[in-house]
């Protein structure tokens, strides 16, 4: 057993596609501590998505173990990975993923409803993560009331309110222009600072050289 | 959890307004024809009671059906035989009956000349407009005394007052008898057997002995005790009748009979057409089946993205099968409106009474619930199983 965050012990993880199997993923073993800020480089079709969403518990390795937060994911079930990614996993995505009907609040509140949380302690927790990413006034506007960048702190703000082992961000500011992403990644920095554990996947080199530790991804297998 | 999954569903319903209406139709449709087909069955069996029941619920009447061995057998003494052989009977009274042309004040018309007893009137409830009912003794006399029903007198006197005035009878054999009208009879409602407005009355012992020579009973008219059920009675009657004269010589009625009869079948059908309305149900159903795929398809993302915050596959089915049920109640209580207007419409211009029936409301909801559930789930583990990184990446 491990105290690191994360621990992958040989994962693997392929597909089937027609006749042949597609190694998305090819004996990965990896540890990620409590605290680190961590990017996850690679070029596209590399693997590094096969491993966030492995991470996440969207999806389950062919072979291998996946521990988070010291719990071992394998062979778990539907509702039980949906749990964990309830209770230990924040996500943020590069398309931001916010339910459109939904005002920012409501988004916000929706990983706690899931968690069974009261409403009254539900909104006031959302309102704290929505005043840490600085969106305090805008909390009733519906997404395609806002920008882009204020779209992403309201999938920030939904991916910490439940207070996660693990923040897994994918490509965040991929569909932002520079400046935005310049100060989403800030605000990432930030959430590190205080001692959140950020897994950061990206393609762009300048921002995985801003987080402290890279891991480079090429073929399904850790290049360095 | 059930309450936002209830705002989730109005929500979604809002969005795509034409769309649901459309759904629903079919739900409101099939249950408002269910609603309206009970309410209407339970008004027209209310409806036929009632006219059953004009005559009286503890009158049995025997039709006497004579042949050789049994003409000696229907006299009037066989109704004391009919009264102390069977329990509950307060009285048994025979009654006669012919057809005859009858002219009066220059008027000519046919109708039902009845010969009966005294108490006939106060037993099947009829009351005298005018003049009395002829009595005890002029029956024991055979005073050629008429009492008229209501429509007779009306033909042949109009306005006038027929009491005192001579009525005559043309018998089939070309003789004609007077009598002195004593009494005319308020209207009545026409019972399953008997129209007592276009009849004529006239003293038993007068009938068989003045009018014609002829003294089988054409029918015993038997009012039950009070204290007894008719059914039973009748029954009863019918047994002792069976052994005695043999069942194929007599027919027995009694308006209580006739009533449950009458309310068993019209439930019957009721609840058959109300099978039928049904399958517009299901109907219905399958069109809420549809609507719920085509929500489930076009909210794959959002799926996706409930799934990664931590929705297991239970809640997302919760969420579609609630969503389901809230549309198909929804459709329930509109169809419950529906169909207790067109119940309200029909009863008025078939002049019945409404009786709206909390059971069929019962079963509309019930059913309604069960539509939801039923048609719902498919939809809904169709989501519930949806791939979370399928569904996150759809378009």
């Amino acid at each position: 057993m491990t105290n690191s965050v994360i621990h992958l012990e040989d994962v693997k993880r392929y597909y089937l596609v027609g006749d042949f199997f597609v190694k998305a993923l090819d004996g990965v073993s990896l540890d990620i501590e409590e605290g680190e800020f961590t990017a996850i480089m690679g070029p596209s079709g590399s693997g590094k998505s096969t491993m966030m969403n492995l991470i996440g518990c969207l999806d389950t390795a062919t072979s291998g173990n996946i521990f988070i937060d010291g719990e071992n994911t394998s062979g778990l079930n539907e509702a039980e990975l949906a749990y964990i990614r309830n209770q230990k996993v924040g996500f943020v995505f590069q398309q931001f993923n916010l339910l459109g009907k939904e005002s920012a609040l409501r988004n916000v509140e929706t990983p706690l409803l899931y968690a069974g949380i009261k409403p009254r302690i539900r909104k006031k927790r959302a309102m704290e993560a929505l005043e840490k990413v600085g969106l305090a006034d805008r909390i009733y506007h519906r997404p395609n009331e806002l920008s882009g960048g204020q779209k992403q702190r309201v999938a920030i703000a939904r991916a910490i309110v439940s207070n996660p082992a693990i923040l897994l961000a994918d490509e965040p500011t991929g569909a932002l222009d520079s400046k935005t992403g310049n100060q989403i990644m800030e605000l990432f920095e930030n959430l590190n600072d205080e001692g959140r554990t950020v897994v950061f996947v990206t393609h762009d080199r300048d921002l995985g050289n801003r987080c402290r530790r890279q891991i480079h991804i090429k073929d399904g297998r850790i290049e360095r | 959890m059930f309450w936002e999954n209830i705002k989730l569903a109005l929500s979604a319903m809002r969005s795509s307004k034409m769309r649901t209406a459309l759904s629903l139709l079919g739900i409101v449709i099939g249950v408002g024809a269910v609603v309206a087909i009970l309410n209407l069955g339970d008004s027209a069996t209310a409806n036929i009671t009632e006219s059953l029941n004009a005559g009286g619920t503890d009158i049995i009447q025997i039709w006497t059906n004579p042949n050789e061995r049994t003409e000696e057998v229907f006299t009037s003494e066989f109704s004391n035989t009919i009264k102390n052989s069977v329990e509950g009977i307060d009285s048994v009274m025979p009654t006669m009956m012919y057809s005859a042309s009858i002219r009066a004040n220059q008027k000519n018309i046919g109708a039902q000349i009845m010969g009966t007893e005294t108490k006939y009137f106060d037993a099947q409830q009829l009351s005298f407009k005018q003049g009395s009912a002829y009595t005890s003794m002029q029956n024991i006399n055979y005073d050629e005394v008429a009492v008229l029903g209501s429509e007779i007198a009306q033909d042949l006197f109009n306005v006038e007052n027929p009491i005192g005035q001579k009525i005559n009878f043309i018998l089939r054999s070309g003789m004609v008898k007077t009598y002195e009208i004593v009494g005319v009879l308020e209207e009545k409602e026409q019972s399953f057997t008997m129209s007592f407005n276009d009849s004529v009355y006239i003293p038993f012992n007068t009938f068989t002995t003045k009018l014609i020579n002829n003294d089988v009973v054409s029918s015993y008219i038997v009012k039950t005790n009070k204290d007894y059920n008719t059914i039973t009675v009748s029954d009863n009657i019918n047994k002792f009748l069976d052994t005695s004269v043999g069942n194929d010589s007599y027919n027995s009625f009694s308006p209580a009979m006739i009533t449950t009869m009458a309310s068993q079948v019209t439930a019957t059908l009721s609840l058959f057409l109300a099978a039928i309305a049904g399958i517009s149900l299901l109907v219905g159903g399958i069109g809420i089946m549809n609507i719920m795929l085509v929500s489930v398809a076009e909210r794959t993302k959002e799926i996706g993205i409930r799934k990664a915050l931590g929705a297991s596959p239970s809640v997302i089915r919760g969420q579609f099968i609630v969503e389901a049920v809230t549309l198909t109640l929804i459709g329930g209580f509109l169809g419950i409106l529906f169909g207790s207007f067109i119940s309200l419409a029909v009863t008025n211009i078939a002049g019945w009474t409404l009786s709206l029936s909390t059971n069929s409301f019962i079963v509309a909801v019930g059913f309604s619930m069960f539509v939801g559930i039923f048609f719902g789930w498919y939809p809904a583990m169709t989501a519930s199983r949806l791939d979370p990184i399928e569904a996150l990446n759809y378009e």
